[in-house]
């Protein structure tokens, strides 16, 4: 009882606080009452760009997730999500927010969090110097590489709906996107020259790998990386006149890598199970060739190669161990014509080149030279808006461990769209 | 000894630094031609930006961010205008004389009184300009403020050089104002015509000349032309009423001579910086081919 009238009392004080209409009036008329403490102005630049498309393919949603390539490309069933335009109708890819301010005189502040319906991801968090002399600049935090030309760049500006299948394979479904540091230093030149230099973690599940394993007998083991395990660096120069501009990148990355595919469970589990452990090397290649034609309309050939190549060892769940050599490549090469201020149309070869895996005296037949014809049609309201439709022929994907090849075409018509603040987009 | 050695060191190291004369990027040729004619031999100006490229949408090129790196101090039009591709470039550009909030980054914009500075905003309503328009150079008469300012701002930069580039802006000024006469002169009989422009490039013109806007062929500010906003557009035509379109090089011309053709109207294409036409070489001969242009002499 005592209960009710406390908040009874507690009603009447509020409604009288709101309704008493000289305190309000005499509020709204005095010019002197001000927020003293107000930050609005300091609010960070916010964006919000979503992702969401119709997908059509002629298979099952579960073949697709299973489709893979032994030795290169994962099955999208791996992992926590299967990424974009996973299922056949519609899908919600993502939603990415970004966040940018200046911090202080030294430091600026950039973050990305991908929103995707069922969970939250920091896709990238880092701070940059303002203030390093001589030409320097150092970033640190949670950041993509800069290994090559596309890795750095978000999805939401490549210029078609999905990664490069080279990409994949190396780095998986993200990209090369690690915690660390990277220094750049642009060269006093009257042409452009960069060269960076990265101290990574080496995270990536796809070459690399921080985690440690132990063999389900116990007769290896291997250690849980507790240093940086990565070392990517990168050169950048271009080439140019009036309408041309011809962008040249070479790139290395260096670091330990550690699988653990099963390892740790015992044979009768699962008779597949290994590990790996092993340096691997990472060679990229890329140029870009720009004809301007307009302010509105240009020709773009853009290509890269990329070399991996991996010794070490390969363990088995029941003790074994033999020498492990692996050597693969893989490129693309796309051409993009925007014809108008509203409309682009590309079309992007991919092949998945080299497969060679040694292990011991033995070099496994595995699939090589596998290609992927893309083509796509984007037709852009404004900057801020892009419907783009995608057909692509992708002859990678194999079932059953390589059994079976399982050729997939599909069909993807992809909107993304975008509001606020969002920042111009570099060449 | 080694005191010697690391004093020759170290000017060498210096000397060039010292000895040079500044170096000035603008984000577009109109500026760097104003910086020319003010800072003369003291400064090495580059301008980034070709003058016959939309200013909004400047292609990016790596180039850029070496001359950005290089520079003492970069000059940009400012409004907005350059919003759409020079921040990656000054990210890229690790060079911290010229971060937002440093004496080597000039924007012009603060120096002029803007127009068109919209109550609301959204992008509703296309491409929106925030500050108000920021094509504010094609006012002749804006071109001594501008001046001014760029002459106080290197004389701030390069002290050494003050009186220099004060007597330099005098003159300049002076100059101006000599070509200003002619122009008005010759500019006087277009008060109270009509025209159309592509987009709204010209504003400060048409206002300081009383030209009469009757719309733009573009349907929103960045938008290009639909059949509809067309068909709008023609409905306020009547004969004889629209002396000119106004296109600018960079815009397709379909639409503006579909309008040309069937209402009689004359097209002229008018540069809106230096290097957008053959004709247009610097800040003056810019202004010379505006007004020859729209006078036909």
């Amino acid at each position: 009882m005592k209960c009710y009238l406390r908040s009874l009392i507690m009603i009447v004080f509020c409604l009288f606080l709101i309704s008493n209409p000289r305190s309000a009036s005499a509020q709204a008329g005095d010019k002197n009452i001000s927020n003293p403490f107000s930050q609005a102005k300091f609010v960070p630049d916010i964006a919000l760009i979503v992702d969401f498309s119709a997908v059509g393919r002629d298979m099952k949603n579960k073949e697709y997730a299973d489709l893979a390539l032994p030795g290169l490309l994962r099955a999208r069933s791996h992992g926590e999500h299967a990424g974009p335009n996973a299922k056949n109708g519609f899908n919600f890819n993502y939603a990415e927010m970004s966040l940018y301010s200046v911090v202080d005189p030294y430091f600026d502040l950039f973050a990305v969090f991908h929103l995707h319906q069922e969970g939250f991801e920091i896709e990238e968090a880092y701070i940059n110097t303002r203030r390093l002399p001589l030409g320097f600049r150092a970033k640190a935090g949670k950041f993509l590489s800069s290994f090559g030309r596309i890795n750095e760049q978000h999805a939401h500006y490549w210029d078609f709906a999905d990664a490069p299948l080279v990409y994949r394979a190396f780095f998986g479904k993200e990209n090369l996107n690690e915690i660390g540091a990277r220094l750049t230093w642009l060269a006093p030149t009257s042409f452009y020259l960069m060269f960076g230099g990265e101290i990574l973690a080496g995270e990536n599940e796809a070459s690399f790998g921080a985690e440690g394993f132990q063999d389900a007998s116990g007769a290896h083991e291997i250690e849980d990386n507790e240093a940086p395990n990565l070392y990517v660096g990168y050169v950048k120069t271009s080439l140019e006149a009036k309408k041309f501009v011809a962008l040249l990148g070479g790139s290395i990355a260096h670091g330990k890598t550690r699988v653990n595919d099963g390892v740790d469970q015992s044979f009768a589990e699962n008779p597949q199970g290994f590990g790996e452990y092993g340096n691997t090397y990472l060679f990229g290649g890329d140029l870009t060739l720009k004809y301007l034609l307009g302010s509105y309309q240009y020709l773009s050939l853009q290509s890269e190669y990329v070399y991996r190549t991996m010794s070490g060892d390969r363990y088995d769940n029941s003790g074994g161990m033999t020498s492990l050599d692996k050597k693969q490549s893989g490129l693309y090469s796309q051409l993009v014509y925007r014809v108008s201020q509203r409309w682009r149309a590309g079309f992007r070869y991919d092949l998945l080149q080299k497969n060679m895996i040694k292990t011991g005296s033995a070099t496994a037949n595995l699939h090589e030279n596998l290609p992927r014809y893309t083509a796509m049609l984007e037709y852009n309201p404004t900057e801020f808006s892009r419907i783009r439709l995608q057909y692509s022929h992708d002859r990678s994907g194999y079932l059953d461990e390589g059994a079976s090849q399982k050729i997939n075409n599909e069909l993807i018509l992809q909107f993304n769209i975008t509001i606020g603040a969002h920042g111009a987009h570099s060449f | 000894m080694k005191r010697i050695i690391l004093t020759i060191l170290l000017l060498s190291i210096s000397l060039p630094l010292y000895a040079e004369e500044l170096r000035v990027a603008t984000t577009y040729p109109y500026i760097a031609s104003i910086v020319q004619q003010v800072g003369g031999d003291r400064v090495n100006v580059h301008a980034l930006a070709d003058g016959d490229w939309d200013p909004h949408v400047i292609v990016p090129k790596p180039s850029y961010i070496a001359k950005l790196r290089a520079a003492d101090l970069l000059i940009m039009g400012g409004a907005q205008l350059e919003i759409g591709w020079l921040p990656p470039l000054m990210n890229q550009a690790n060079n911290p004389k010229i971060n937002v909030g440093s004496r080597g980054l000039l924007d012009l914009s603060r120096s002029v009184q803007l127009i068109e500075v919209p109550v609301g905003v959204s992008r509703a309503q296309g491409d929106i300009h925030p500050d108000g328009n920021p094509h504010f150079h094609l006012d002749p008469y804006n071109i001594p403020v501008l001046s001014k300012a760029i002459a106080e701002r290197l004389a701030e930069l390069e002290p050494a050089g003050a009186s220099e580039y004060q007597i330099n802006n005098r003159n300049f000024t002076e100059k101006w104002n000599r070509k200003l006469a002619e122009w008005n002169e010759k500019l006087e009989k277009l008060k109270g015509i009509t025209v159309i422009e592509y987009h709204k490039n010209y504003d400060y013109f048409l206002l300081r000349y009383n030209i009469k806007l009757l719309g733009t062929v573009e349907t929103l500010p960045g938008i290009p032309p639909t059949s509809k906003h067309i068909e709008s557009l023609e409905k306020m035509i009547t004969p004889g009423s629209v002396r000119f379109i106004l296109q600018d090089v960079y815009h397709a011309e379909d639409a503006s001579k579909f309008l040309a053709k069937k209402h009689g109207i004359n097209i002229v294409k008018i540069p809106h910086d230096v290097g957008a036409v053959a004709e247009a070489k610097d800040i003056f001969t810019l202004f010379d081919e505006i007004t020859r242009r729209l006078t036909n002499e």
